[in-house]
């Protein structure tokens, strides 16, 4: 693609998620999305082939869907509240039919259905923006009318979306459907404390975009996108296997890395809300994420030989320059000791 | 604590800085002087804890238990000298540096005075050690063994995490200095027996106990002679270190909620012991066993008196040290015959007597002879159970006469008898090994002269 309009696509996709996120009319949120939706299709259609095609088309159809839901949860707020600020929802009804379709834009579960097959339809680049970027407008929506929200219904959708995302990432060897189930998964952890304390969504926010950014960039560096051809990584560059090893148990959730920061808040934070039960059961559907997690350092990093392998391994064209790897790596490891400066932050 | 803490992870740019032909020797060195400033730890003047710092604190509990920690890790070292032999340079270091990052994890958390950041610290060395069992074992089923370890552990875990930030909202401080004395009665309700299940289970799965004891065979087996060794002695024990600082917060629903675990326990350290004469796999039977020992500490420290307090710390301390022993003698025998088959390898004891001395004091102190401390924890703990109820003796008396036979048909099976035809080219015993046994039951033969110190804080 011409930079130019590259950069002009981009630029665009930016803005609307910036017109989204500063906004204090309904209606300049609603173009926001559209902005974002209309910009961000090119990108996702970067090589033209017809599965990209078909991954846009969904991405297009679900979001656009979600827009005019959105449209008419304002319409109805409208009615009931008389004005365009943004505060707290005005009207049952309109809060209810926002939050779905806030949850569609996010990809909650019932609404996942399309996190899967986008994500594996387009170049690891563009899921690398659908997955970090594309979550921030939509949440700081939610963020934004947290105290109307139905906790009844937001508490259901994210504990469906932890467990369909633990157990339909079960049975993929994509690494892009892998990361779409696990942004399905953490998706449901940050929408169930978006109640009880919205700063510990954001923080959660914030670790999965850095750890899903070390991700794709390990991944984008040894251009693999099956299971298969990451276990070819320690023949080409031995020390990514040891970062992705670490990465993915950051992802897990495992202490003392930094993944595990956002799970102990939350469950913290729940518990102080005495609800006991809900975090217990949803600590241990997240072992479902863990599992799939560990099956990929199993065949990655964990079971090198020292014998070449007589399996057909990619021609690598150039080093592909991977822009702040070491300082993404580090913030996704090695967090969890700064867990006291988030008083900073009340 | 930080004079033991920060020399330790200090040991991991020692490894990356040594050359090729001194890093065993660094790491051991450093090591075996680390241990002897833990030495110190053990004089304490009064019953009370030594406080280091509002996030450290060294008690007559966790002083034996640290000491053995550190005391392991240079034997871990030598142990493992002569397979990553032929391992490339930065492969040794990555081995050393796993072990040197768990022995950090481990003295951190047994020296942490907040439980959640025992907590953390108690899921961390869960990350050192599977990458040590399925990164270094030798067999395709150690990937199993991995998976089976870390999730067997994590799923007991998870409610812990739980149970201890509610603590922590009931009560205000998880700091375990200030628990012990504003201890109070949990009411009786329904959600408080969920509250102890979710305490303890994260602890029996550790253990463990016999219904939950699945992953210890695999693990112990798959794992390399250190992380085996690491495993036996040091990672069980983290079980019973936690159990017996959170029992302290559970009563009295301990006394009602533990008869369940009591009938496992008895029940599985008969078990357990009893697959032990069936094995043929050397490391599984010592992995079994260790399941049989643990299960007795299980007993003692659900029993809650200070006799058998005293029994469980010291048959802990114990069981360490025989358990890394017979590991490395397993090992010895796995280097030769690169089977782990105990009929394989018969009839050492004309091959290599002094091993065979060092096999049969290690059997004979896995049998609980006297006047060895493992002796003093079993007898102990049978003598509390027989107060708490008369009837154990029965299971206690027979776990004891199945222990010496399990533990005498393993030393006869090997070393007696007529040797096989084809072990006899076999290497004779390295003075690394031999040093190596020696590091192992010269403490435990000492200990036997002053049980007091690892006799725990009910002495």
């Amino acid at each position: 693609m011409n930079p130019l309009i590259f950069t002009t696509i981009l630029m665009t996709v930016l803005l609307g998620t910036m017109i989204v996120m500063t906004s204090s009319h309904w209606l300049m949120i609603w173009i926001g999305f559209e902005m974002n939706l209309l910009a961000i299709i090119p990108i996702l259609m970067k090589k033209y082939n017809p599965r990209t095609m078909e991954a846009s088309t969904k991405y297009f159809l679900t979001q656009a869907t979600a827009s005019m839901l959105l449209m008419m949860a304002i319409i109805i707020n409208l009615m009931h509240s008389g004005q365009w600020t943004i505060t707290k929802v005005f009207n049952p009804t309109a809060s209810i039919i926002m939050t779905s379709a806030l949850a569609m834009k996010l990809g909650l579960t019932p609404f996942h259905f399309w996190v899967p097959e986008v994500t594996q339809g387009i170049s690891l680049t563009s899921g690398l923006i659908l997955l970090t970027w594309q979550k921030l407008a939509p949440m700081s929506i939610l963020y934004q009318i947290s105290p109307s929200i139905n906790l009844n219904i937001l508490l259901t959708m994210a504990v469906l979306s932890i467990l369909v995302g633990g157990w339909g990432g079960l049975n993929q060897t994509q690494l892009r459907k892998i990361m779409a189930y696990s942004s399905i998964a953490h998706m449901g952890w940050m929408t169930a404390v978006l109640v009880y304390n919205p700063t510990l969504t954001m923080l959660n926010m914030l670790i999965y975009i850095m750890m899903t950014l070390t991700m794709f960039m390990l991944f984008i560096h040894s251009s693999s996108t099956t299971t298969l051809s990451l276990s070819h990584t320690w023949n080409k560059t031995p020390l990514t296997t040891t970062l992705i090893l670490i990465t993915l148990l950051s992802m897990g959730g495992l202490p003392p890395l930094s993944g595990f920061m956002p799970k102990w808040m939350i469950i913290q934070e729940l518990t102080k809300n005495s609800s006991i039960i809900l975090p217990t059961l949803m600590a241990i559907m997240a072992l479902l994420n863990l599992y799939f997690y560990m099956r990929l350092t199993y065949s990655t990093s964990l079971t090198m030989f020292p014998s070449t392998n007589n399996m057909k391994m990619k021609w690598q064209f150039e080093t592909k320059r991977i822009t702040l790897l070491p300082p993404l790596i580090v913030m996704s490891s090695l967090l969890l000791p700064l867990t006291p400066m988030l008083s900073i932050l009340d | 604590m930080l004079k033991i803490i920060i020399p330790t992870i200090m040991l991991m740019p020692l490894t990356w800085l040594s050359k090729k032909n001194m890093i065993w020797i660094n790491t051991t060195t450093y090591s075996l002087l680390i241990s002897l400033i833990s030495l110190s730890l053990l004089n304490q003047p009064s019953n009370n804890s030594l406080n280091f710092s509002l996030m450290f604190f060294s008690d007559p509990l966790s002083a034996p238990l640290l000491v053995l920690t550190t005391w392991l890790l240079p034997l871990m070292l030598m142990a493992s000298q002569h397979h990553l032999s032929k391992e490339p340079l930065i492969r040794k270091k990555l081995y050393i540096t796993m072990l040197t990052m768990l022995q950090t994890f481990l003295i951190m958390t047994f020296t942490a005075t907040e439980l959640i950041s025992f907590y953390i610290l108690f899921e961390a060395t869960l990350v050192p050690t599977l990458i040590i069992i399925t990164r270094w074992g030798n067999q395709t089923e150690r990937l199993n063994a991995g998976l089976y370890f870390l999730f067997y552990t994590l799923m007991g875990s998870l409610p812990l995490l739980v149970a201890l930030i509610s603590i922590q909202n009931l009560t205000g401080s998880l700091n375990f200095l200030l628990i012990q004395y504003w201890n109070q009665a949990l009411p009786d309700s329904w959600s408080n027996i969920f509250l102890w299940l979710a305490c303890m289970m994260a602890f029996m799965v550790k253990m463990p106990l016999y219904g939950l004891h699945l992953w210890l065979p695999k693990a112990h087996v798959e794992a390399p002679i250190a992380g085996s060794m690491v495993l036996a002695a040091i990672l069980l024990k983290l079980g019973g270190y936690g159990m017996l600082r959170i029992t302290t917060m559970l009563n009295p629903q301990t006394s009602f909620m533990a008869y369940p675990f009591l009938m496992l326990s008895l029940w599985g350290m008969i078990m357990t012991s009893s697959i032990c004469l069936r094995q043929t796999d050397l490391k599984s039977l010592i992995a079994y066993s260790s399941v049989s020992h643990m299960a007795l500490v299980i007993v003692a420290v659900l029993i809650q008196t200070p006799w058998s307090y005293m029994g469980a710390t010291a048959l802990m301390i114990a069981h360490g040290l025989t358990s890394s022993m017979l590991f490395c003698l397993a090992n010895s025998n796995y280097e030769r015959t690169h089977s782990r088959t105990m009929i394989l390898a018969r009839g050492l004891q004309t091959l290599l007597p002094l091993m065979a001395a060092w096999w049969l004091l290690a059997s004979l102190t896995n049998l609980a002879l006297p006047p060895s401390i493992n002796l003093i924890g079993e007898l102990f703990v049978v003598m509390s159970s027989f107060s708490w109820s008369n009837i154990t003796i029965i299971l206690m008396g027979a776990n004891i006469t199945i222990t010496a036979l399990y533990s005498l048909y393993m030393l006869i099976t090997t070393q007696r008898g007529k040797y096989t035809h084809h072990i006899n080219n076999i290497k004779p015993s390295f003075t690394r090994e031999n040093a190596l046994m020696a590091l192992h039951m010269t403490p435990l033969l000492l200990l036997s002269l002053n049980p007091k110190i690892i006799l725990g804080f009910t002495y």
